[in-house]
């Protein structure tokens, strides 16, 4: 290979390299940051009635828990402390659609939602028997946004 | 509020997705310890695109003009 190509490749590389390594981040000098931040974070991060007609449609549902960041009086501080964002308890799931709709939802949420699937049974044994991760959840703030075991 | 509000008002979905994304996923001092092995709070414009799930040429446009209006900034 002559030697001028050789280089003009390399060349080419080293361009795309730095096209990439270019990222944005919030300026937090910006004149009205913290007045943007609460209107931004103020809105709910997905619309409810959007939400409940997408899981009915994922299988028999029988229960749906949103908690942590779903939550709209969350201002972003204790996002953390939650078990999970969504709980959702069903039998017959279609695993295709539950993939393609966290996705989507996380796509809107702008955040990984920390996302626990239980069947029927399952989620009864727990409850009878005072599970942790259920009694954390239940107790703490949460909506259940789908209801059909009459909790 | 429904985010459909905050869209019309900023006239732009994906503005308003890329502020959502950004604000929610901006270190503050209390996270900054969780978030320090992940991410500080910056991305590039592909991760954008691909993490709120628009297309990459929205996402530019919409990144330049927050940029101007110096609300993000660039780090390269």
């Amino acid at each position: 290979m002559p030697k001028k190509l050789r280089r003009k490749k390399i060349k080419t590389r080293k361009k795309v390299i730095a096209i990439d390594r270019i990222s944005y981040s919030l300026n937090p000098n910006f004149e009205f940051f913290g007045e943007l931040k609460s209107l931004i974070l103020k809105s709910s991060p997905a619309e409810k009635d959007k939400m409940v007609r997408k899981i009915l449609g994922l299988g028999r549902v029988k229960l749906a828990v949103t908690s942590g960041i779903f939550l709209t009086e969350n201002t972003g501080l204790d996002l953390y402390d939650t078990v999970a964002d969504l709980f959702i308890v069903g039998d017959d799931i279609s695993k295709n659609k539950l993939r393609a709709f966290l996705v989507a939802l996380e796509a809107e949420v702008g955040k990984e939602i920390k996302f626990t699937l239980m069947d029927k049974d399952e989620f009864q044994y727990r409850y009878g028997m005072f599970d942790r991760f259920i009694r954390v959840l239940l107790e703490g703030p949460h909506e259940k946004i789908i209801n059909k075991l009459g909790l | 509020m429904s985010s459909i509000t905050l869209d019309k008002l900023f006239g732009s979905r994906v503005r308003v997705k890329l502020l959502k994304f950004l604000f929610r996923n901006h270190p503050t001092e209390i996270l900054t310890k969780v978030q320090e092995s992940s991410s500080k709070g910056s991305f590039s414009a592909q991760e954008l695109s691909k993490r709120i799930q628009e297309p990459i040429d929205d996402v530019k446009k919409e990144l330049s003009l927050l940029e101007k209006l110096e609300v993000i900034k660039k780090i390269k």
